[in-house]
């Protein structure tokens, strides 16, 4: 699959992933001689960035980090190319000062450690050979505060018994926001939905399947939900408090949030 | 060229601007280690200034280094530092405080510089406009003469986000403490101050403290600040900042019971307070070191004050300021009237901190 970010350093480059949940700091957070990662935070330490394509959400710290950046890349130790959620001054200068490629607005969390992939400078592309993308959009609907979720059927073809948020496939060229409003009618009985927001897609992970979510935020007028054959139980709960207390499908949490706030 | 035109897309601005003067962080060896100081000499070998820049604070005073005990390795380095930056047109200032020697860009001036205290002095006591500028987005725009147009350039970046009320009259280090509530409470916000006046020297202390708890880049200050009166405040959210809040603020950035040396500076002080620090000092002679730091100008023009600090056991070091300086291996404990030193010296220097005014830190070690 092919996912489609914003240019930030030119260049094209083909590697294996280093991937850190957490915002990454140069300064302290890897060796500045060796490259080798030291923040524990990051759950990759000891690893080297020597050739990898380092895939964080974004930079923090000193400002001192672009020039770390660009003694790494003098020492032939830095990263062969970087992915960034969001690009900040301070890694986006590092990587221009040691003309490492690199393209930010692609969700990190999808990107895994060890993943073969190519990043494309020039386009503001990353690609993943080996894994298949499957479009979904997921409708968070709210009503006084609380959103409603689902527990999955077993008849269903994926995350069965999990919760969820109503979500479907994307079919071929398919209106994202038109097929989440459709999914409600089909799984809830509710009509008159009131848009309130879509998020930028969120990269859930199963395996060598990517789903790629694209989330909205519906506010409805009633709580009575008629399910259908897909779910077998329905909850609306407060996102922030409850949703940890339930098994939900990957990332449900991050869907949730993106629309949200 | 290729930096300024990255960092102006990542921030969406559309153009370029001129800018009159560049101020830069990042010279400090402390703080910048190999990485910048190998970077700063390969980038000397090419790049040169465009624009009038000054540079802030290196880890030591270069003409005193051996007397305070710092090693020959640090103070090579740092001397190193000091020649690229040299070498690239820069002017060896080593000032956290370009505005108080001579570096005062006019109302609407477009500057870029990076020193937080510095860039909240210029946006809201100058009235020019600068982003909160890091070390190598300054460098770059000292290099090309021009910086991507946004935020705090705009006038729209410039607009009030919070009403702060004081509703106490402010002395001494109440300036810093002011700064310090202000700045934890609107975080990335631009305040506008309202309930007092300072001088210049006041409002030095207030932005540096704002800047080190927030990432304030700016304030408005009501009747003082040149575009507070311009400033829209209607329908803005608002907060009161009490004597108690200064109190229960002075308590909390204190940690330390027993203080090794009085620090004053971050930032560097200006020529009549070393003076006036001078005057204190002769009136109240301390039992523990007071070390100034100051801008080499300021020194070398005040030799007389400095003459009689140092006869009282203290120091006036320039070049170098209070965090950036190497001075852990001295002093466990720092007593300072300075909201921003006090925010910074635990995590940067692992030092206690006594913050209070000068004259009962004075009186207190009599």
């Amino acid at each position: 699959m092919k996912i489609r970010g914003r240019r930030i350093v030119p260049g094209r480059v083909a590697g294996d992933v280093l991937a850190s949940p957490v915002p990454f700091s140069f300064v302290g957070g890897a060796d500045p001689v060796t490259g080798k990662i030291l923040d524990p935070s990051t759950g990759v330490a000891d690893e080297r960035l020597a050739g990898r394509i380092f895939a964080f959400p974004h930079g923090k710290g000193s400002t001192v980090g672009s020039y770390v950046i660009y003694g790494l890349a003098k020492r032939e130790v830095a990263p062969a190319g970087i992915v960034n959620a969001s690009a900040e001054g301070i890694v986006a200068v590092g990587a221009i000062l040691a003309g490492i490629p690199m393209v930010d607005r692609i969700d990190t969390a999808g990107l895994r450690t060890g993943d073969r992939i190519s990043l494309d400078g020039d386009r503001g592309t990353v690609e993943l050979p080996g894994v298949r993308a499957t479009p979904v959009v997921t409708a968070v609907l709210r009503n006084r505060g609380r959103i409603l979720i689902v527990r999955r059927s077993e008849k269903v073809g994926s995350f069965r018994g999990r919760w969820s948020a109503i979500s479907g496939h994307l079919e071929g060229r398919e209106d994202p926001k038109a097929r989440a409003v459709q999914e409600v009618r089909e799984e809830t009985g509710l009509r008159n939905l009131l848009f309130r927001a879509a998020g930028a897609p969120i990269l859930a992970r199963h395996n060598q399947t990517m789903y790629v979510v694209h989330p909205f935020l519906f506010d409805v007028a009633s709580r009575r939900v008629r399910l259908d054959w897909e779910n077998v139980e329905h909850r609306w709960v407060r996102p922030a408090e409850e949703l940890d207390r339930f098994q939900t499908v990957p990332r449900l949490k991050d869907v949730v949030a993106a629309v949200l706030h | 060229m290729q930096i300024l035109l990255a960092l102006g897309s990542l921030s969406e601005a559309e153009r370029l601007v001129r800018i009159t003067s560049a101020h830069v962080s990042g010279a400090s060896y402390k703080m910048i280690g190999d990485p910048g100081l190998e970077f700063l000499e390969d980038f000397a070998r090419d790049a040169r200034v465009a624009v009038p820049t000054t540079v802030n604070p290196l880890g030591t005073d270069l003409a005193q280094w051996k007397e305070l005990g710092i090693p020959p390795d640090f103070a090579e380095k740092q001397a190193r530092i000091a020649r690229a930056y040299a070498t690239m047109g820069f002017r060896p200032s080593f000032s956290c405080t370009p505005y108080l020697i001579g570096v005062r860009p006019g109302l609407g001036e477009h500057v870029a510089w990076a020193e937080s205290n510095a860039v909240c002095f210029a946006n809201s006591v100058l009235g020019a406009r600068t982003n909160r500028e890091g070390g190598p987005s300054a460098l770059a725009a000292a290099i090309v003469g021009a910086t991507p147009e946004y935020g705090l350039h705009t006038d729209e970046g410039r607009k009030p986000t919070t009403v702060v009320r004081v509703t106490t009259k402010p002395r001494g280090s109440d300036f810093s403490l002011i700064g310090l509530v202000a700045g934890e409470r609107v975080g990335e916000g631009l305040p506008y101050f309202r309930g007092f006046h300072g001088s210049e020297e006041d409002l030095k202390w207030l932005g540096a403290a704002l800047a080190s708890s927030g990432s304030c880049g700016m304030f408005h200050l009501d009747g003082v600040t040149p575009e507070a009166r311009r400033a829209p405040t209607k329908g803005l959210r608002s907060m009161t900042i009490t004597r108690r809040d200064l109190v229960a603020a002075k308590r909390s950035y204190t940690d330390g019971d027993e203080a090794d040396v009085i620090a004053l500076g971050s930032p560097q002080l200006s020529e009549h307070e070393v003076r006036e620090v001078a005057h204190r000092v002769e009136r109240t002679p301390p039992r523990i070191p007071v070390w100034v730091f100051t801008s080499r100008t300021v020194r070398d023009a005040n030799l007389e004050a400095v003459g009689i600090i140092e006869r009282h056991g203290g120091r006036v070091l320039a070049d170098t300021c209070l965090e950036v300086t190497l001075l852990e291996h001295r002093f466990g404990t720092v007593a300072t009237p300075s909201g921003k030193g006090a925010y910074y010296l635990p995590s940067l220097c692992k030092q206690r901190v006594i913050l209070d005014d000068i004259e009962r830190l004075l009186e207190r070690y009599a």
